[in-house]
Parts: C-alpha cells; structure tokens; sequence
C-alpha cells in the first residue's frame, strides 16, 4: 500500500478520535473544547473531555487495535477468513471469570483480573487438551480444544446465573456486552503495555506467518518450526485478545472484519497487515463507541451491539462478493 | 547432494512401517526419480525430509551433512521442497510468493538486499514466469501455478531440489514443459530428486530411477535397467509389457487387459 | 288506612335496607372487582391462608392485621421484621409453583408483570384466588391497598392504613410547596448507570418532597443513562445508596457531574424509600429532609 494511503489512514484515525472527543451528550462548542483541551477555562467542560471522553477514546484505540493485531495474526496462521480473537474459548473463559467474579461478591475494580485469568485459564486449558489428545501444536486440533473449552465455558456462565441474585445477572450482562466506559487510567496503561508488548511480538514474527499462510509442509519446507511458530502465534493473540476483554468485556466482529478491510485495501504481507489492522480497528472501536453513545439517548447501546450491527452487513457484502 | 541412509519411518499408532530402512541418493547434475505404486512410501519420504515425522532409524545427508545436524534454516538453504499441494487463503501476487523462497536466508531480522533480489530475479527468470510476475496467485493457470511454484523453490537458493508429484493436475504440454524445465535445472548443477508415480514420463527423463515397494528400494539404476517387466510385474501386481520405441528413446510400460 | 299502609311500607322498606348492610364477613354476596392483570376478583369468605409474593403487599398485609394469616411469602419480603416469622416459598417472579402449592393458600397475592402470567392461570386452574397488582405508584399503592383489605376482610385498617398516608403525604407537599424545587438526579444502579424515570412511585415522591426529577421526562420506572447525560441535566443535587455514596465520591469521572464536585450528593436510604409501600409517608419525609432540611419539624 502506498506511503499516501498509509498517512491516510492514521488521519482517519485522528479525525476519528477528535471527533469522539469533540462530540457527546453534553455539547461543547469548538472554543470552549479547544480551551477544555488545554485545562483552560469553565471546569465542566474539561472534566467531561479529560474524565469522561477522553479516556474512553483511549481504551477504543488500544481495544481495537488489540483485536484488529489478534485478529490478523490468527486468519494468516489458520488460513482461515473467518479466525478471529475469541477462537481458543478466550471470551468464554473471560466471560466465566467475570460472571464467577461477581457471583462471589468480588468488587467490580477487581473485575478485569478476574476475567482475564478466566481468559488466560481457558487458553491454557486448551492447549492441555490439545496435548492430551496427542496433537504437537496441530491447530486443527487446538481449534477444536478452544471450541470445547468455549461450550464448556457457556455451560458454566449458565448455571452460575440460573443461582444468581438478579443483581449479579444485570451485572454480568452489562459486563459481556462490551463498554469502554468503565476504563480507569490504571486499566489503560495496562492494556496499553499488553498491545505494545503483543502487537510488536506479532508484528517481530509477522513473517512467520506470511510463511504460515501458504501451508504447513510448505512452510516446514521454508525452515520455520510449524508447530512451535503457531503455538506462539496463537498465545500472543489469545493474550492480546484476553486483555482487551479483561478492560472492555466482549467486542465482537472487530478481529473477524478489520483484517478483510485492510487487506482489501491491497495490503498481503502481514507486518503491514499487523500495522493496518491495529490502525483500522482502532478507529473502527472509536467510531462504534461514539455511535452507541450518540444513537439512543440518554441511554447508550453496549459497544458489542454497535460492532455486531456493522459486522452483519459487513460479512452480507462479503458473502456475495465470494459467491 | 542428497541421500538417504537407510532411513526408517513408523508412522504412530501403526504396526507396519511405512519405510523400512531405504537408502537411495540424488546427486548433482543428475535427475532422480522415485516411483513405485500407492502407499509404497514415497510421500513418507519427503515428509520425513522436512521434518514432519520423525525418522525410528537411518539418516538424511545433504551434501554430506546429516539434516540432523543441521537447523531448519540451514536445511532450507540447501533443499528446497515443493509439496503435492498449497493452497492460499489468501492471495499474493507472483513476485511477492516467489520472494518468501528467501526466508530462510532473512528469516524475521534481516532486510532483504540487493543479492535477495538477484535471487528472486533468476528465479523468475530460471522458471519462465518473468511474464507474470504482477499477477495474482489465484489467477494462474495450473500450469502456471507449478512453475511458479518451481522459482520459489529456486529462490530458496539451494542445489538441491525435492519435488512430491509435480504434475499431477496437469495436461500433456504443462507436464512435459515443466519436465523440460526440471530437466534443464539438473544440467545446470542441481540435484533434482522428483517423486512420481508416473513411470512413463519419468523414464524420459530421468538419469536414475528409484522403484520403491512397500517402504523397500525394490530396483535403482538407470530407467533402462530398472524398467524391466520382470520387476515391474511384481511390483505393481498387474500384467504389463515393457516397449521400447526408438521415436520415445525410453522404455515404456504398458499394462495389459486381463481377458 | 293510608297513613297505616304507608307506615308499614316505609317499615318493610327500612328492614329491607337494614339488611343490606349486614358486616360483609356475615353475608354470602358476591362483589366482582378486577385486578391489575383486568382478572376478576370474587370477595367472599376472608382468605385464612395467604401467600404473598411481593415485599410491598406483605408489608400491607401486616399492616392490615392479615400478617397471621400468612403462610407464605417471597424470599425478598424481610419487611416488617414480623415477616420473617413466616416461611419463603422462593421467588417473586415466575415463582415455584409447587412450593407455593404445598402450602395450601386460598389467596395468592402477586406482581402483575407478565413474566407471572402464567404463574396466576395455574394457580386458578388450581382454584386458588389469585389477586396481582402493579404497584409502581403512590395512587396504586392508594387502589390496591384498599382493594387487598376488601379481599382479606380488612377494609376499615386498609382504609385508615391509606388515609394516614396520604395525610402524611399531604402535610409534605404542603411544607414544601413554596420552597424552591431543586433538580436531583436518583441514582439506583451503577453499571449500567440507572436512573429513576418519571413513572416511578420514588419520583412522585422526590415531587412531594419538593425536588424535580431531572429524568422526570422518561415515562419509564427506570432507565439507563450515560455519565455525559447526567452532567448534561446538571442536577442540583444527586441522590445515591449508602453503598454507592462513596464509590462516586471518589471516582474522577462521577466528579464531572458538578454537583458531586460540589458536595452535594446525598445519601438517601434505599431501604426506606425502596418500595410504595407502608412506609411511603416516612420516605417522603426523609427525602423532604435530605433536599430541605429545616423545612419539616
């Protein structure tokens, strides 16, 4: 993809973040955010713009560009379109540890803890099964793990809340279905050193996975350990993809669709890919974030809701162009 | 060169072994074919050649090294290997797939350079696809598609080349341009070791032939000597007769009709 | 003659009329009321065995003097303290029909949502009276209190129990009324945020008590709001549970709300104000003096 096109799409993403931070509830006019920008000025304004909008706009970017990055990473190593984050049961797992988590009266600070080690529990899960049945890192066979483990998981969510107090059960609704709203600037540091570290681990090895994506025994035959290049692709990503759940709960479709935008953009080589894909998810959870705050005042639609709404259409396109 | 030492494989969880201690060499210059019928194990063959199964006994040697003593990386250097089949997902224009022949040379810290893009260019240039070099893998012809295939292969850089079935998806004029073309790859230095189970065809051009059996080497030698209706017979389990027309210039296997 | 025929027709006419208004517990008539699922309701015999399955009607029907002829209730109706004496029989919603069964009611009192429908059809089947009622507001709390009293036989303590209310509700509204009314933003549930919609019973009350809901426009008992909205209405003052005072105190983005900023976020006790119930006149008054104080004695 041409240098031009690149600047265009981290100005994409800058207007995007502008505009979440310029837009809200609460209308602020260009003067006035200009000084709530600064810390100059009414306090009002500067309170919503750096307590309220601002750190949303953050986490949008590093959860998007979490799962755009898991997203990418895993349909190259799969050679699977339809790979995205959650695969290896990370949101049923995540989804365990938060439901679990508030069940047993655990405080909602310590809920992104809670579910990122039911995230990181079920990844782990699933490649002990994989190695029980005997599989060396086979990702048919981790695929299936995850698709156990994931069911395992909902079975689990539905009997903690068929004995919940009604309580609990909102709750853990509100949870799963995805918000950058609740982020505290503890949260977003965190999450933003798992991007970094996982996102420049998968864009370090995004040549492995070039190599990945034209087979095993073609790839054996080019000299890369299969099973070990693709036990570490899919850890990294299922972490990554973890994180952004312990922060934001469940955001569907944006590891699923970002990549097929980028690469119908012309980008094929996956370090680009990495880049594009963390560059147009991130501006993609922004924009969804903005619209569910905007679209059903006073209230707000989950942030999961607003990228399945665009994901659908999104995947009819799709559909119809390969058929 | 490459060869192998009496080399054994056991797949898991089976009692027979799919090769049972084979020792057969590919040498430079020269244009080796395995043959032998269906489950003979010669697909085993290169499996075990990149790592895929790991060998109960024997021993892998290229150029003299044993593969064991040798990283993945280092093996590729030296032998490359085109498989019976690759599919992409996702498509890649002719020059950039061509280019990851290169990866054992840059693996994920080096930059390529100047002599990387050397390499890429004869490549392209060694297997005949200069003309397609802008077009997309899943817009190729099958015929098209191998000979891609091939100057990847070539980039990787090695002297060695092992090929599973090459042509098997392809008509008559792909088939024999891609054999030309391997033909030609082996006089200019390379050791080109091909798997086929199309004796005819090999036999055209082929310097050495390997007949395997039931994972044993059941004849080697030149196609002259290995392609005798005695040892064909046995092999394949089918009545056939062995004819040599001189238009041809190689014998020739013809199985019979049972009456 | 005429006088002596008109003296006994006014005589039959007086014992006639006499004995129409027997005390109901004597008589066999037979009055059709509706519900609030529009279900007919018979008053007959007082019911002797009553399950109540909601916290505001057990509370009044202690209050009515029926509390020793309960034999069940929901596990959310802890109020009076008396109520714990009587045993649970589960949830309020889509209850256990078998445990409600095993203890023999002859009355059924429940919430008339539509998750309880099917509940009330098996309970008739059953030839159980089964009354449900939609208290969401003071004037429903009014309608079926005096409605329950008819059921069970209580009448005259259900209507002291309603006009004693409504008295105290009165003397709010009228201490307050020329106070200036302050916003107040209710804060009932904190992820997602839950505000306290127009159509509840809390805020007819907070108008009682001399406040302006800011969320008085939702027609709705609750809705959920975002942060920015809450900041955007500018309440004067922000109501919150005991639990939540603190959290938002201290969270930086609930201080974008001004008025938390400011200190004015009061405490209000959810336990007292949390169902239109018994104890609506003593809720008015304390949300009275949480936003004017001084202005009751």
């Amino acid at each position: 993809m041409s240098a031009a096109r690149w600047l265009g799409l981290v100005i994409v993403l800058v207007a995007a973040s502008l505009l979440a931070v310029a837009v809200g509830t609460v209308s602020i006019p260009i003067p006035a955010l200009w000084n709530a920008l600064r810390r100059v000025g009414d306090t009002m304004p500067i309170m919503v713009v750096w307590t309220l909008r601002i750190p949303r706009v953050a986490l949008a970017i590093l959860v998007g560009a979490g799962l755009g990055m898991s997203g990418a990473a895993l349909q190259g190593t799969m050679r699977n379109p339809l790979a995205e984050p959650y695969l290896l049961g990370v949101s049923g797992g995540a989804a365990v540890g938060a439901v679990l988590g508030l069940a047993l009266g655990l405080g909602v600070a310590l809920l992104p803890l809670a579910a990122f080690a039911g995230a990181v529990i079920a990844v782990v899960i699933a490649f002990f099964v994989a190695h029980a049945a005997g599989a060396r890192g086979d990702p048919r066979v981790l695929l299936m793990a995850g698709v156990v483990v994931g069911a395992f998981a909902n079975a689990a969510i539905m009997v903690v809340m068929a004995n919940a107090e009604p309580n609990t059960i909102r709750n853990a609704l509100w949870w799963m279905m995805g918000s950058v709203g609740d982020a505290t600037w503890g949260q977003i540091a965190n999450l933003a050193g798992y991007v970094l570290l996982g996102g420049g681990a998968l864009i370090v090895v995004g040549r492995q996975i070039d190599v990945l994506a034209l087979g095993e025994d073609a790839a054996a035959g080019l000299g890369l350990d299969v099973d070990a290049a693709i036990r570490r692709v899919f850890l990294i990503a299922s972490l990554l993809a973890a994180a952004t759940v312990s922060a934001a709960g469940l955001v569907g479709f944006v590891g699923l669709v970002v990549p097929h935008l980028v690469r119908a953009a012309g980008v094929r080589k996956h370090r680009e890919l990495l880049v594009g894909s963390a560059i147009t998810g991130a501006t993609l959870v922004v924009l969804a974030d903005l619209l569910g705050r905007v679209l059903r005042p006073p209230g707000e639609m989950p942030l999961g809701a607003v990228t399945a709404l665009i994901g659908v259409p999104f995947f009819l396109v799709k559909l119809r162009r390969l058929v | 060169m490459i060869e192998f030492d009496d080399v054994a494989v056991r797949y898991p969880r089976s009692t027979m072994s799919a090769l049972g201690g084979v020792t057969l060499g590919a040498g430079r210059g020269l244009l080796t074919a395995i043959v032998g019928p269906n489950g003979s194990g010669k697909s085993t063959l290169v499996r075990a050649l990149i790592g895929r199964i790991p060998l109960e006994r024997g021993v892998i040697r290229v150029d003299g090294l044993a593969t064991t003593g040798l990283s993945r990386a280092e093996l590729a250097r030296r032998v490359a290997v085109i498989t019976q089949r690759e599919e992409l997902a996702f498509p890649l224009l002719v020059s950039e797939y061509v280019a990851l022949g290169r990866f054992p040379h840059l693996g994920i810290w080096h930059a390529a350079e100047a002599n990387d893009q050397r390499a890429i260019d004869a490549s392209i240039d060694a297997a005949g696809v200069a003309a397609l070099r802008e077009r997309r893998i899943d817009a190729l012809s099958g015929g098209e598609w191998q000979r891609v295939r091939l100057a990847r292969a070539l980039a990787q850089g090695g002297d060695v080349l092992v090929l599973d079935e090459p042509t098997t998806f392809l008509d008559i004029g792909h088939e024999m341009s891609v054999f030309e073309l391997l033909h030609g790859l082996a006089r200019t230095g390379k050791a080109v070791l091909l798997i086929s189970h199309q004796l005819n065809l090999v036999a055209r051009f082929a310097d050495q032939l390997v007949l395997l059996h039931r994972g044993a080497v059941a004849a080697a030698g030149p196609p002259n000597s290995v392609m005798r209706a005695e040892i064909l017979e046995r092999v394949y389990e089918w009545p056939l007769v062995v004819s040599r027309d001189p238009a041809i210039g190689a014998p020739t296997l013809v199985p019979l009709r049972r009456r | 003659m005429p006088v002596f025929r008109f003296c006994s027709f006014i005589a039959a006419f007086a014992i006639a009329l006499s004995s129409c208004r027997q005390p109901e517990h004597a008589t066999q008539q037979r009055d059709t009321l509706r519900d609030d699922y529009g279900m007919s309701i018979t008053i007959g015999r007082p019911p002797q065995r009553i399950v109540s399955l909601n916290p505001a009607t057990t509370e009044i029907l202690f209050a009515i003097g029926a509390g020793p002829r309960l034999v069940g209730r929901s596990q959310y109706d802890v109020f009076p303290d008396s109520a714990k004496y009587v045993p649970s029989v589960g949830a309020a919603l889509r209850p256990n029909i078998e445990s409600v069964l095993a203890t023999h009611p002859d009355l059924v009192v429940m919430y008339a949502s539509q998750d309880n429908r099917q509940a009330v059809d098996r309970f008739r089947e059953a030839g159980i009276q089964t009354v449900s009622f939609k208290n969401d507001s003071i004037e429903q709390f009014e309608r079926d209190t005096r409605l329950l009293g008819r059921v069970t036989g209580d009448s005259a303590r259900a209507f002291a129990l309603v006009d004693s209310v409504m008295a105290t509700l009165a003397r709010v509204r009228a201490a307050t009324a020329n106070l200036p009314h302050p916003t107040v933003f209710i804060h009932a549930w904190d992820r997602p945020i839950i505000a306290i919609g127009g159509g509840s019973f809390l805020s007819q009350l907070l108008d009682i008590a001399g406040g302006r809901n800011i969320y008085a426009d939702i027609p709705a008992p609750s809705a959920a709001v975002t942060l920015e909205d809450v900041v955007e209405r500018n309440p004067d003052y922000v109501l919150a549970s005991p639990i939540s005072a603190p959290k938002m105190r201290a969270s930086a983005s609930w201080n974008a709300v001004p008025a938390i900023r400011a200190g004015k976020l009061l405490v209000y006790d959810t336990t007292l104000v949390g169902r239109p119930s018994v104890q609506l006149g003593a809720a008015a008054v304390s949300l009275a003096k949480l936003i004017h104080p001084g202005a009751l004695r």
